[in-house]
């Protein structure tokens, strides 16, 4: 086994390769602006120059001139849309700001015209031709802008329900022998997927196909239909594979409806290619945010007093919140707790759901506050999580459904040496090169949602899988092509799935770390509604209850268990029935979800259970990260040559794409503390470095050093496939295990993302 | 194959464009001069379509195209090889990274033109019928890509990197592999596909 594949552990499937890697590698898996169209024209975009005011009017003349232009449409010409809501408010959109429909500005970089050319470069001149007149107003820009606006969440976003509090949290922090206040910030930043946010749209008659890269065929599909007022069932969208999303592609943008009604206009397919800039307003985002948090402790550090308070930003037109309080305040023990969370609206973009979106900001605050806390007692960080650990969640009471956070801690800090750390701050070096070592927790929620899927079963094992999922680097392919196999009993090579596609069965959005729990939990039921009709056919109607459940046709065969230990003969099943195909479709939804789950699921809603939200009690992945940093003393060049991360989250359906997505989490956790940040020039509430070059990702030479580590764990609570969501685990914690190394390298406390070299005091 | 033999089948005269397009404030004082000298400034819309010829994976390909068209784009849009990807088209991410000759080259930054008579080779004039390319085989081996949308440019980069003598070493892989952006993170495993495929590329 290569350290990719590792050797499986109790619990955990095969690392087998991924279904998708053949494909990947020779250049031929087909990503949305790689589908082929029918004599296309192009579409380039123009967007807004100014982030506040109105377009006085329009000097389209050059524009026009340029040869091979078809036309230019603006709010002056544009197709009516019809509005879609919030996806929050129970819409499709990932923003209300719907561009081309006036000639208001709500924001810089929003699409003010679209050029349709016969090329792409005449499209692209044309656009660059296109003079605009505008009245600006000053814009706010964020926090501390003047102009801005803030107010609770509660009460103005739907789905944040709730300040959690428990006990006399003012008293008790009072009282309390050992206290922490403190202020953190994390600050902007872009997703940047590498594909680009394309659109390709094409019309036969009445029918429209879309090709875009989308975490959620079926709420575009829908989304789509309702702006464009047509039937849902004429819209199909369709991707196959999907260049990254880290929640960018969730929800609907308002480029998809733009262009399929200007392609209906032209009666002719249009694509769209987007630049990297564009895509910076175009889109979604992870909003700034701030925080205080108050933590109070006994002597021995147990916590007695927590309070949360978060502020994020969003724009004038949307409530957008990622509310982390409502996991912070149930991380730990503690009998007194209160949060709040409140939104600061600016002339921005609407921001939305990235990787971990309420986990990596509030995190941050809480897991850099307990570090400070650790030093203030003079304890071990660790040994701090440990006191605190709890099997019930201190606000409702409600128990974890498996908890496995000081075992991930135990093995990461065996794995990192961190027995090795002399505790005082600046203790520690290497030549010219300061050395601290830092640790953070990180959890996740469970969650899964509603899916369906068809599956077909031939008399040579060759199987179908139809699911409407959404592989976006995850693995999804793989994971489903093994449960498939798995629990038929018929080779993983005869297994072939088919995803991407909003004309086959509803999968949820790829988002919230569901997937692999929705989707397989699916596949798994339907599988055994196959396994069923296959025994009935050469069982005897008299086996009892217990012999039914042994070779897998009990009514509800619902735990990972029910597999291929219970052989089925499937040529002797199929030739007792007398077919040639055994088909089989069905609809799964986990305990708990509302009583229009199956509707919602079709029209493109996918109402996510989980987490907290649970009746009876919570559920929660877990993981401890530990990292070295290395700080030069002259230079204040900041390194992070180790990160070292154990996590436990159910059953491993495959351990080599699951160690992937962690060990690329881990490293996206790395670059939120030391590298990424959207910088906004305030004077225009404006994003200044809006390309690759200048927004600061890691590149291969900034990742020398991680280890992934699963731990085994089983959770039978939580879903059929005993599957927790790890695809966000990974890239939480980071941020504060960074902070809390470069203090114990430098004994500086830096408390404000991201950490650059000019913030290392000498 | 020769730069002469390919202007003449060309409609489009390279250094025409270069004093057209180019004949303004932005070009050094010399060269403008230089330029002007061999032959005055010959205003041409570059909208008009040119006619190229190109050597993609071994094959002759005969494009008419606009002139400004880059080689990613002649790639993608005209002779239907969308396996290089369009991921900035800036040059900042790698993904469109092809072979001309044997120099890695971001497509997206070369022009179509500039690159006739030249051997260009894409992700899909790797493999062949029956056999991966071994810098294939050993992405698939250590899983090095998630998403796949940076994958082509990185094997094309991969490959290049070893031929370059850049894979002594992981901390050489890293720093040659740099210019390729992995948004999913697949770094350490794209340095662990590199170091197994390298004794294979470099035994031929």
């Amino acid at each position: 086994m290569t350290a990719a594949a590792p050797e499986p552990k109790e619990n955990m499937g095969q690392p087998v390769p991924r279904y998708d890697a053949v494909v990947k590698v020779t250049g031929r898996a087909t990503y949305a602006s790689d589908m082929p169209l029918d004599n296309p024209a192009y579409a380039f975009l123009v967007t807004s120059a100014i982030a506040k005011g109105r377009i006085d009017r329009f000097d389209l003349d050059e524009a026009r001139s340029v040869r091979g232009v078809i036309e230019i449409v603006t709010h002056e010409n544009a197709p009516e849309l019809k509005e879609s809501k919030l996806f929050s408010d129970g819409g499709y959109a990932g923003t209300t700001i719907q561009p081309l429909k006036s000639a208001e500005i709500s924001h810089d970089g929003e699409i003010i015209a679209v050029v349709i050319a016969e090329s792409y470069e005449a499209a692209r001149e044309a656009a660059n031709r296109v003079k605009v007149s505008y009245t600006a107003t000053a814009p706010s820009a964020t926090f501390d802008s003047p102009g801005t606006t803030a107010a609770a969440a509660k009460g103005q976003n739907a789905q944040f329900k709730e300040d959690a509090k428990v006990g006399d949290f003012a008293k008790a922090f009072d009282e309390a022998e050992v206290k922490i206040t403190a202020a953190y910030g994390t600050p902007t930043q872009h997703h940047n997927p590498m594909e680009l946010f394309t659109t390709s749209c094409a019309w036969m008659g009445d029918n429209l196909v879309i090709y875009e890269g989308s975490q959620y065929v079926y709420g575009l599909k829908n989304g789509v239909a309702e702006q464009l007022g047509i039937d849902p069932d004429k819209v199909r969208v369709v991707n196959p594979y999907v260049g990254g999303g880290f929640g960018s592609r969730g929800s609907m943008t308002p480029r998809t409806a733009i262009i399929a009604a200007i392609a209906r206009r032209l009666n002719r397919p249009i694509k769209l290619v987007p630049t990297r800039d564009q895509g910076f307003t175009i889109a979604t985002y992870r909003a700034e945010t701030r925080h205080e948090i108050k933590l109070g402790a006994a002597r021995d550090g147990k916590l007695v007093a927590l309070r949360h308070e978060g502020a994020e930003v969003s724009s004038r037109a949307d409530a957008y919140c990622v509310g982390g309080t409502k996991t912070t305040t149930r991380l730990y023990a503690c009998p007194n707790v209160d949060s709040l969370v409140s939104i600061v609206r600016a002339d921005r973009n609407t921001p939305g759901f990235m990787r971990s979106p309420p986990e990596v900001p509030y995190l941050f605050a809480l897991e850099s506050a307990m570090d400070e806390l650790a030093v203030q007692l003079n304890m071990d960080p660790v040994e701090l999580r440990r006191i605190n650990d709890t099997t019930n969640e201190p606000i409702g009471g409600k128990p974890y459904t498996s908890r496995s956070l000081m075992a991930c801690f135990d093995e990461a800090a065996k794995a990192f040496g961190w027995a090795q750390r002399s505790p005082q701050p600046k203790s520690m070096s290497d030549g010219d090169w300061l050395i601290g070592y830092g640790c953070a927790a990180t959890c996740y929620p469970t969650q899964m949602a509603p899916s369906a899927a068809r599956v077909r079963l031939q008399r040579d094992g060759r199987t179908r899988v139809e699911i409407a999922g959404h592989e976006i680097g995850t693995g999804a392919y793989t994971v489903i092509a093994q449960t498939a196999a798995d629990r038929l009993g018929v080779p993983l090579e005869k297994v072939a799935v088919f995803m991407g596609d909003s004309d086959l069965p509803p999968a949820p959005v790829a988002g919230g770390s569901n997937s692999t729990a929705s989707t397989c939990s699916a596949v798994m039921m339907v599988c055994d509604q196959i396994r069923q009709r296959l025994f009935k056919a050469v069982m005897p109607d008299s086996l009892t209850e217990k012999a039914k459940e042994t070779v897998g046709i009990s009514p509800a065969p619902t735990t990972q268990a029910a597999k291929s230990d219970r052989p089925l003969d499937i040529e002797k099943a199929f030739d007792a029935l007398g077919v040639g195909v055994v088909e089989e479709y069905g609809e799964w939804k986990p305990d708990g979800a509302p009583l229009d789950s199956f509707r919602a699921m079709h029209s493109g809603h996918p109402r996510l259970v989980g987490g907290h939200q649970m009746k009876d009690q919570i559920a929660y992945a877990f993981g401890a990260e530990f990292v070295e940093v290395r700080i030069n003393r002259f230079t204040h060049e900041i390194r992070c040559p180790r990160l070292v991360g154990a996590f436990a989250a159910g059953r491993i359906v495959n351990p080599r794409t699951a160690r992937s997505q962690l060990m690329g989490g881990l490293i996206w956790g790395m670059s939120s503390a030391l590298l990424e940040a959207t910088e906004i020039d305030e004077r225009y509430a404006r994003y200044v470095n809006d390309n690759l070059a200048d927004y600061l990702l890691p590149v291969n030479a900034d990742v020398p050093g991680v280890e992934v580590i699963m731990l085994s764990e089983q959770d039978d609570r939580i879903n059929p496939a005993g599957v927790k969501g790890l695809g966000e685990l990974a890239n939480v914690g980071t941020n504060a295990a960074i902070c809390n190394a470069i203090h114990h390298a430098t004994g500086q406390r830096i408390r404000n993302l991201p950490v650059r070299l000019e913030n290392i005091e000498a | 194959m020769s730069d002469s033999s390919s202007s003449k089948q060309s409609a489009f005269d390279r250094r025409a464009f270069m004093a057209g397009a180019a004949g303004s404030a932005l070009v050094p004082i010399t060269a403008r001069a230089a330029a002007a000298e061999a032959r005055p400034p010959v205003a041409q819309d570059p909208a008009l379509p040119v006619d190229v010829t190109l050597h993609v994976n071994g094959k002759e390909k005969r494009l008419r195209i606009d002139a400004r068209t880059t080689v990613l784009d002649a790639l993608r849009d005209h002779l239907k090889l969308t396996g290089s990807k369009k991921g900035c088209d800036h040059g900042q991410c790698g993904a469109c990274t092809v072979l001309i000759g044997e120099r890695r080259v971001v497509s997206c930054l070369t022009l179509a033109l500039a690159a006739e008579g030249q051997e260009i080779t894409t992700i899909e004039g790797l493999a062949t019928d029956e056999h991966l390319h071994p810098m294939q085989q050993a992405f698939i081996d250590n899983d090095a890509f998630q998403c796949g949308y940076c994958t082509p440019g990185q094997i094309m980069s991969a490959i290049a990197c070893v031929k370059e003598g850049h894979a002594g070493s992981e901390a050489d892989i890293r720093e040659y592999m740099s210019g390729n952006i992995c948004r999913c993170a697949a770094y350490p495993n794209i340095v662990a596909a590199v170091k197994q495929a390298a004794p294979e590329i470099m035994k031929g």
